[in-house]
């Protein structure tokens, strides 16, 4: 044979070839067993959505929220179009178990705690569907292995890999970063939740992951590792230097308050509104979304040893996650939302 | 001095030394001396000398926090009292028609559409006012009912009603954010209370005492079966319409910034009754001292025996309950 | 003082009884007999104001009933339900003096004179020893002398009696029959309801039999409780016998 066709037919063979099946275990320790790689996913909740479609967004079914129109502007129109399929999570569902099966879906994925109660929910769903669901780590230092373990159920694996690099370098860096800084220059933080600010969440809590990771002082970290109220009292006790939300009610509401205005943080004008669009920077939903969040905060907490251009950190995650780089004009708006930045 | 008279003085004296108590105690260090002087200045008008913070914890956040918790406290053993007379029935609450349901589905769609704290205490308020305006306008118009089960009837019906539309939105609501959300309205908390709420709740308050006041001995009568008191030359229509409208108001604006807590209406005017009888024109002051009284006590403990706030309403069910238990076996009258 | 006329009463969808007349003067006891679900009741609380009344007129003190305000009504007319228990703890002397509702304005409490004017019908009662124990502790009988010492307080020309002595004992019940009597000759009209005719005999110038949703009989008790008319009312055969004094009284036949 001529050196051309040995080569067609070297590239051929593996196109006709049967698909394998995959076999993976998920963050519970249960094997995910798949005929093939999975074409079609139901990601369960919004971090799960955010994690296959940066893999592979064709075989995304659909969202687990319809998109706003301020948010779904940030993915090309196809894929926001996609259907809106209703959570399948721990978290109290919204989705139709019929829909799912009626979607064709050959895989479930969910990306967030991995608790037994929930473990055990995600085996009784697959025993009702016939349908493999794979429960994966939503801490932001368990998102490469979730992204690899993910890939290799789709049949992604180079795409995954790819991924998971990019995202564990960028945790690096933020974590040399963060080394760099020394502990009499980490301000206080206090990430203030509710339309009155007065929820946050405590040392362990998923709310401050976060913050947790760029080494800040979070002035709740006596609180239980939930989401809790506090008294005003305990606020001016602890005297944040920064306070940081994603309520822009809070945000304003901060300015303006004498009880407020009694802090630190809002008497040196160090008080952040974190973006939201497409999904959160900071917070919820708790997925690979907070990377920005993470720039955006550290940034803000140290801005010598965060010297990055933001811009610029915002296109790369758009273009890897979301595949579609944002304008400028978007960028502008995304990043010049009165509480986002220092003025 | 009467027994009826000491009870009241000690009821005022237990009053005043929990103030004083609520006052002293806080997260935030702030010495009698200090307190002492951030006081006498904003009377005088004289110009603050302790340190700003001090005077920010004093002015803007515990003061008002233990004013209106009298004053919750206060107006929910009101409206809890004037219903169980005007229902014959001790297991009645101020929730019966439906006014804290009602303004709870006014707050968790305020919520809902991510409105602002401003915004969620208004809906609130008019969420109340809306339900009990329902429940009465339905169930006063019943026809061959007996006009107080048409009532209740009434309030049960249209109260599974709001509270089901609570279920929806619940459901609806994103998981991540809003939820926690409506989860902490629901529980109740005084922890957000400022000089603003303070402002807009008192006025409220004392424009739905005033009626009861008023009417106070009137009110003993609707403790009859309605055709004894209409033929004793009561208005029992008019006379219930201005009790509803009057204990809807109090507890209206009293849930719009505090949240639902319970158990206050349903307990206090009980031991109150207990101590001085049920005639209404004791009852009354009787049951508001002892509500301000206990809602502070309450509240006192829910902002300091931890870094974070424990739900009022979890406090009053354990403190209450067996208190009332105490009572009703120690008390020589019935109700 | 009271004057009714052609009356027909019962509930809008329902009519109880229909074509009662008759007046009664100050100082007058009359008393209503009838079977259970004959229509006392609601007939009582048509002459009260209570109910609406499906035709005819009744009027009190010369004017119609539907032209006076309930406390104008309540200033004439005195209301004595049959006694129960009650909720709440009210005092025999609170009890008495929510009688004074009419004297008073919408925001008034009772002030010295009423008070008086309470402490006062208690003392005609002879309840003046129970006036501060709670009505809920207190025996039926007292409690239905209570209220008619309520009733008393609102200072009425008529008063409208309920069964004033069912669930009482034979001695109590002789006692309000008493009562009754001692008030008619002060000269307050008196209407009371009874399921037992010689309670008519014992003190009742005049008897009213209400039957079928009829006044089938009205006039002196000793022309109008007859064998025959009690038969109709009641359904039972027994004898009306004369005692001494020219009274009279009824007989269950005596079965052996």
């Amino acid at each position: 044979m001529r050196r051309g066709q040995l080569l067609a037919l070297a590239l051929w063979i593996p196109a006709v070839a049967p698909a394998q099946p995959v076999a993976v275990a998920d963050a519970t320790g249960r094997e995910i067993r798949l005929a093939a790689p999975s074409q079609h996913v139901y990601a369960a909740g919004p971090p799960a959505s955010v994690l296959v479609f940066a893999i592979a967004p064709d075989k995304l079914l659909g969202w687990t929220r319809a998109f706003r129109p301020d948010e779904a502007q940030f993915v090309e129109p196809r894929y926001a179009a996609l259907p809106e399929l209703g959570r399948l999570t721990g978290r109290g569902n919204t989705a139709n178990v019929e829909v799912v099966l009626k979607a064709g879906a050959d895989l479930i994925v969910d990306v967030g705690s991995t608790r037994p109660t929930l473990a055990s929910l995600a085996e009784r769903v697959q025993e009702q569907t016939g349908i493999p669901y794979a429960l994966f780590d939503g801490r932001l230092e368990s998102t490469p292995a979730a992204l690899r373990a993910l890939g290799r159920l789709m049949g992604e694996d180079a795409r995954a890999e790819q991924l998971a690099r990019w995202f564990e370098s960028e945790l690096a860096s933020v974590k040399q970063r963060v080394a760099r800084v020394p502990e009499a220059e980490r301000p206080s933080v206090y990430y203030g939740r509710g339309p009155a600010g007065l929820q946050t969440g405590g040392k362990g809590s998923i709310n401050v992951e976060a913050l947790e990771l760029l080494g800040a002082r979070n002035v709740a970290a006596e609180a239980p590792a939930n989401l809790v109220t506090v008294s005003f009292e305990q606020v001016m006790l602890w005297n944040p230097e920064v306070i940081l939300t994603s309520d822009p009610n809070f945000w304003q509401l901060a300015w303006r308050d004498p009880r407020w205005q009694a802090t630190l943080a809002v008497q040196s004008r160090r008080v952040y509104l974190s973006p939201h669009l497409p999904f959160g920077w900071f917070d919820f939903p708790p997925g690979a979304n907070r990377l920005l969040g993470l720039w955006w905060a550290g940034k803000l907490l140290y801005p010598k040893q965060f010297d990055v251009d933001l811009r610029g950190k915002v296109v790369e995650f758009h273009r890897r996650f979301y595949h579609r780089v944002p304008t400028a004009q978007q960028l502008d708006a995304l990043l010049g939302e009165p509480g986002v930045l220092p003025p | 001095m009467s027994a009826r008279a000491a009870i009241y003085a000690a009821a005022v004296a237990a009053l005043l030394v929990l103030t004083a108590v609520a006052f002293a105690a806080g997260r935030y260090p702030v010495s009698p001396g200090e307190l002492l002087a951030v006081v006498s200045a904003k009377l005088t008008g004289s110009r603050q000398t302790v340190p700003a913070g001090v005077e920010i914890v004093v002015l803007q956040v515990r003061g008002p926090r233990v004013l209106a918790a009298l004053l919750i406290g206060a107006a929910l053993a009101a409206a809890g009292t004037a219903y169980q007379g005007m229902f014959r029935n001790p297991l009645v609450s101020p929730d019966i028609l439906g006014v804290s349901t009602g303004a709870a589905l006014g707050a968790v769609l305020a919520i809902f559409l991510s409105q602002d704290v401003f915004l969620i205490q208004a809906f609130a308020f008019a969420g109340g006012l809306a339900a009990v305006g329902l429940v009465y306008g339905i169930g006063s118009r019943l026809q061959g009912h007996d006009p107080l089960l048409a009532l209740v009837l009434t309030g049960v019906v249209i109260g599974t009603l709001l509270g089901s539309g609570i279920a929806l939105l619940k459901y609806l609501a994103d998981p991540y954010n809003q939820l926690p959300a409506i989860t902490f309205w629901l529980l109740g908390s005084l922890a957000a209370i400022g000089p603003k709420d303070l402002a807009v709740a008192l006025p409220l308050v004392l424009a739905g005492l005033a009626p009861m006041l008023l009417l106070r001995w009137r009110v003993n009568l609707l403790a009859l079966p309605d055709d004894e008191a209409r033929a004793l030359g009561a208005d029992t229509r008019r006379l219930r319409a201005a009790i509803v409208a009057a204990a809807t108001l109090m507890t209206a604006a009293s849930v719009a910034v505090s949240g639902i807590i319970g158990w206050i209406g349903l307990l206090v005017p009980h031991a109150a009754r207990m101590l001085v009888g049920p005639d209404f024109g004791r009852l009354l002051p009787l049951a508001m001292l002892l509500g301000a009284a206990f809602m502070l006590a309450v509240d006192t403990l829910c902002r300091t025996i931890a870094p974070i706030e424990v739900p009022p309403g979890v406090l009053t069910a354990l403190i209450g309950t067996p208190f009332f238990l105490w009572l009703f076996a120690a008390a020589r009258r019935s109700w | 003082m009271l004057r009714v006329e052609a009356l027909e009463f019962g509930f809008p969808a329902r009519a109880i009884g229909r074509d009662v007349s008759f007046a009664l003067d100050r100082g007058e006891v009359m008393c209503v007999l009838g079977p259970n679900g004959g229509g006392k009741t609601t007939l009582f609380r048509t002459l009260l104001g209570l109910l609406a009344p499906r035709g005819g007129a009744v009027e009190l003190g010369g004017r119609p009933l539907a032209a006076l305000t309930r406390a104008e009504v309540a200033r004439a007319v005195g209301y004595v339900p049959q006694a129960h228990s009650g909720y709440f703890a009210y005092s025999v002397r609170e009890m008495v003096t929510m009688g004074r509702t009419a004297h008073l304005g919408a925001f008034s409490a009772p002030g010295h004179a009423d008070r008086r004017i309470a402490d006062r019908a208690i003392a005609a009662l002879g309840i003046a020893a129970l006036a501060e124990r709670p009505i809920t502790e207190i025996s039926g009988g007292e409690r239905q002398l209570s209220l008619v010492a309520r009733a008393l307080a609102q200072e009425p020309r008529l008063l409208v009696m309920d069964e004033p002595t069912a669930s009482l004992d034979f001695g109590n019940q002789l006692r309000v029959l008493d009562c009754i009597a001692a008030l008619a000759r002060t000269g307050i009209a008196v209407l009371f309801s009874t399921h037992d005719p010689d309670h008519a005999f014992a003190c009742a110038h005049r008897a009213l039999l209400l039957g079928e949703g009829r006044a089938l009989e009205l006039g002196a008790p000793r022309d109008v409780i007859r064998a025959d008319t009690l038969k109709r009312l009641y359904g039972v055969e027994v004898q009306v016998v004369p005692i001494e004094d020219g009274r009279m009284a009824c007989m269950p036949p005596i079965r052996r």
